[in-house]
């Protein structure tokens, strides 16, 4: 499938996440896109399941604390000052369900678009806004660079018998890690200039034509809209 | 006709105090190979911006003169047009490759310049060819070594069919067969094709039988403009270490115990075997370089003696405290001031850290950001901050990567002051300094040894 049409496919199945209102709907859409993320080859599928999972399960977990809902209470607490008594509801569980799987479902199409989609060849289809597209893919790359950078500088420490631990450790990188990066990115947007980048009279090597595959996957996308609209 | 022509061209950086370029004319003809020597940040990559108008367009600063290149303008033209025409080849390749696989890279400068469409793909493949990297045209950039990296982007800027191509220390990641091999095809090109090839250098040897032409800057100022034999004469008399080769180590006090042994040690990336069975004996007192071309296991035997990896088969024996300065270890830095970065591998204890930045020449730096260094100052911080711990084995990974030759010789200097307190590992390409900085050398490609004192 040409990387258009599974970049259509992908929107479609986010757009339907969000109109879908059962919970059940959205655990099935979710389900299949992790399944979908962990064909891809390398380990970094995990970090991406393993980030969207824990951010679902904070979103599952507060979600009953900061909404007031339903009226099946399953739990009573003390009553804290300025946010009232925290109790949890059986409306406020499943609204919490909801909202995590709606988040996790989002998550993992970019994921999905981040690990599978070719986007080198998704940069030479775009006929238009090819400064944008170019933006995205780059922005893509962050977190793989972000990640190796953040190796990189955990073995450097290492290797002065410094050891990085526990949270505190590991935040103590972010900011040498922001600021490496807006280091590379400069570093890099002075070769793009050098390599031409930005001059009018642009060509591009011409993109595969669609298959009956992309096409059919264009139709399904937004057979799969007007789904989420009306039955999910 | 000159091809470029710099008249009068003053350049300071934002904020700088002294200027990058002083007041440097020159010209530049077509087909001609001109060699650019130079301290760190003495100019020299400065020179080869105002050449691709990236000075002052991309960095801003303070811009007098003029610099004319194929006629046109660098101050009315952006450096996007005048891509095509010039072409740059940047110091660190990893900064530089903007999509994900290799021949698509290759081919993004081609499709900025509106090259038609079908041309595109066989001319981004001729160029790989060209530098012997057609085998590389389906893989994914963020899996090539540094060597192959510096290979894609010589490749792209090939590709592009410039008359002025400029090389910014184009051979810095290759081993000596590799970077002879590059510095060939360019300027082998060059030549063919009537292509005026810019080269900055800090191993001038190689490139220095094949110039025609050497500029030496200093302090932003051309301080030599002469072809090769009266530069080399210049050079000779009045800066020696860029010509002659450093002095071969004295010799040592007979080295005693054993601070690091490996033997008959393997270890595999995934199903890609980087070192299989090999053996390796540090002593205290003695210095080993460790030789190899890219790709024959140098950095992963160097981890495993520093203790960073564990070898999957075999053994390693450690006395004592080990650190290892990595590769581009300057662009790992994690304090906000000079002086704390060093602290931090004793406990922050800042008398002993200021006394390793006197060791390598930073001791009025300790107020700095280390991230406002220069690229070379960076290195010797990061020397410093393996030093402070007086460790009893030191590693170094291509400490001399974008060294010129003064620093290079003030390291091998240090190496030997210091190199009775432990035992030293140094990984290199660079022959000279080996010769110059160690007891002995291991040479990983026929895994033979040779002792030079």
């Amino acid at each position: 499938m040409s990387p258009g049409a599974a970049l259509a496919v992908l929107t479609s199945v986010v757009v339907a996440a969000l109109l879908a209102a059962h919970t059940v709907s959205l655990a099935v859409i979710a389900l299949v896109l992790a399944l979908i993320c962990l064909r891809a080859r390398g380990r970094y599928a995990w970090v991406y399941v393993v980030g969207i999972t824990i951010s679902a399960l904070t979103i599952f977990v507060l979600t009953p604390f900061v909404e007031t809902l339903g009226s099946h209470p399953l739990w009573t607490g003390p009553v804290i000052p300025v946010v009232g008594q925290l109790d949890v509801t059986r409306e406020e569980l499943w609204s919490g369900a909801h909202g995590a799987l709606r988040l996790a479902a989002f998550g993992l199409a970019f994921a999905s678009y981040a690990l599978l989609i070719d986007h080198d060849r998704l940069l030479g289809a775009a006929s238009f806004a090819r400064r944008f597209v170019l933006t995205v893919v780059l922005a893509t790359r962050l977190a793989p660079t972000l990640e190796r950078d953040a190796r990189g500088l955990a073995e450097s420490l290492r290797a002065r018998g410094v050891e990085v631990h526990g949270l505190r450790g590991r935040g103590r990188l972010l900011s040498p890690l922001i600021g490496g990066s807006l280091e590379r990115s400069l570093n890099l947007a002075e070769a793009m200039e050098a390599r031409g980048f930005g001059r009018p009279g642009r060509t591009h090597v011409p993109a595969a034509r669609w298959g009956a595959a992309d096409r059919l996957a264009c139709v399904g996308a937004a057979a799969l809209i007007v789904v989420g609209a009306l039955w999910l | 006709m000159a091809l470029a022509k710099l008249e009068s061209v003053s350049y300071s950086y934002p904020d700088a105090d002294v200027p990058a370029l002083d007041c440097v004319s020159l010209d530049i003809d077509p087909g001609e190979i001109v060699l650019v020597l130079g301290s760190s940040g003495s100019g020299k990559s400065t020179l080869l911006r105002a050449l691709g108008g990236l000075v002052p367009h991309f960095h801003g600063g303070t811009f007098a003169g003029r610099v004319d290149v194929c006629g046109l303008d660098t101050r009315r033209c952006r450096p996007a047009e005048l891509a095509g025409l010039t072409a740059f080849v940047f110091q660190d390749p990893d900064e530089q490759v903007v999509l994900n696989r290799v021949d698509r890279d290759v081919a993004f400068g081609l499709e900025n310049i509106g090259v038609p469409a079908r041309e595109i793909m066989p001319r981004a493949l001729r160029a790989l060819a060209a530098v012997g990297a057609d085998e590389l045209a389906l893989r994914r950039t963020t899996e090539l070594s540094g060597g192959e990296l510096q290979r894609l982007c010589l490749a792209a800027a090939l590709a592009l069919a410039p008359r002025l191509l400029l090389l910014d220390e184009p051979t810095s990641q290759l081993d000596p067969a590799a970077a002879e091999d590059l510095l060939d095809l360019a300027v082998g090109l060059g030549r063919e094709r009537g292509t005026a090839v810019v080269v900055s250098e800090h191993r001038p040897a190689r490139a220095l039988e094949r110039a025609d032409r050497v500029l030496f800057i200093e302090r932003g100022r051309v301080i030599i403009d002469a072809d090769v034999d009266h530069a080399e004469a210049w050079l000779r008399a009045n800066r020696p270490e860029y010509v002659l080769p450093p002095p071969d180590a004295d010799d040592l006090p007979s080295c005693a115990e054993v601070v690091c042994r490996l033997s008959r040690v393997t270890y595999a990336y995934g199903d890609r075997l980087a070192v299989r069975r090999r053996d390796l004996e540090l002593r205290r007192g003695e210095i080993v370089a460790l030789l190899g071309p890219n790709g024959s296991g140098k950095t992963t035997l160097a981890k495993l003696a520093a203790g960073l990896l564990e070898p999957q088969a075999g053994r390693v024996e450690r006395r004592g405290r080990a650190s290892l300065l990595l590769q581009d270890a300057g662009r790992h830095v994690v304090c906000d001031r000079v002086q704390d970065e060093v602290a931090l591998s004793v406990g922050g204890d800042g008398t002993r850290a200021r006394s390793a930045l006197a060791l390598v020449g930073l001791a009025d730096k300790i107020k700095r950001h280390p991230r406002d260094l220069s690229s070379g100052e960076r290195e010797r911080l990061a020397l410093a901050a393996v030093l402070v711990s007086d460790p009893d084995l030191l590693v170094l990974d291509e400490p001399t990567k974008g060294a010129d030759p003064p620093r290079k010789r003030e390291l091998a200097t240090l190496l030997r002051t210091e190199a009775e307190r432990r035992a030293t590992l140094v990984v290199t390409h660079d022959v000279d300094f080996a010769r110059a900085v160690a007891d002995r050398c291991v040479d990983l490609t026929a895994a033979r040894e040779t002792a030079y004192v």
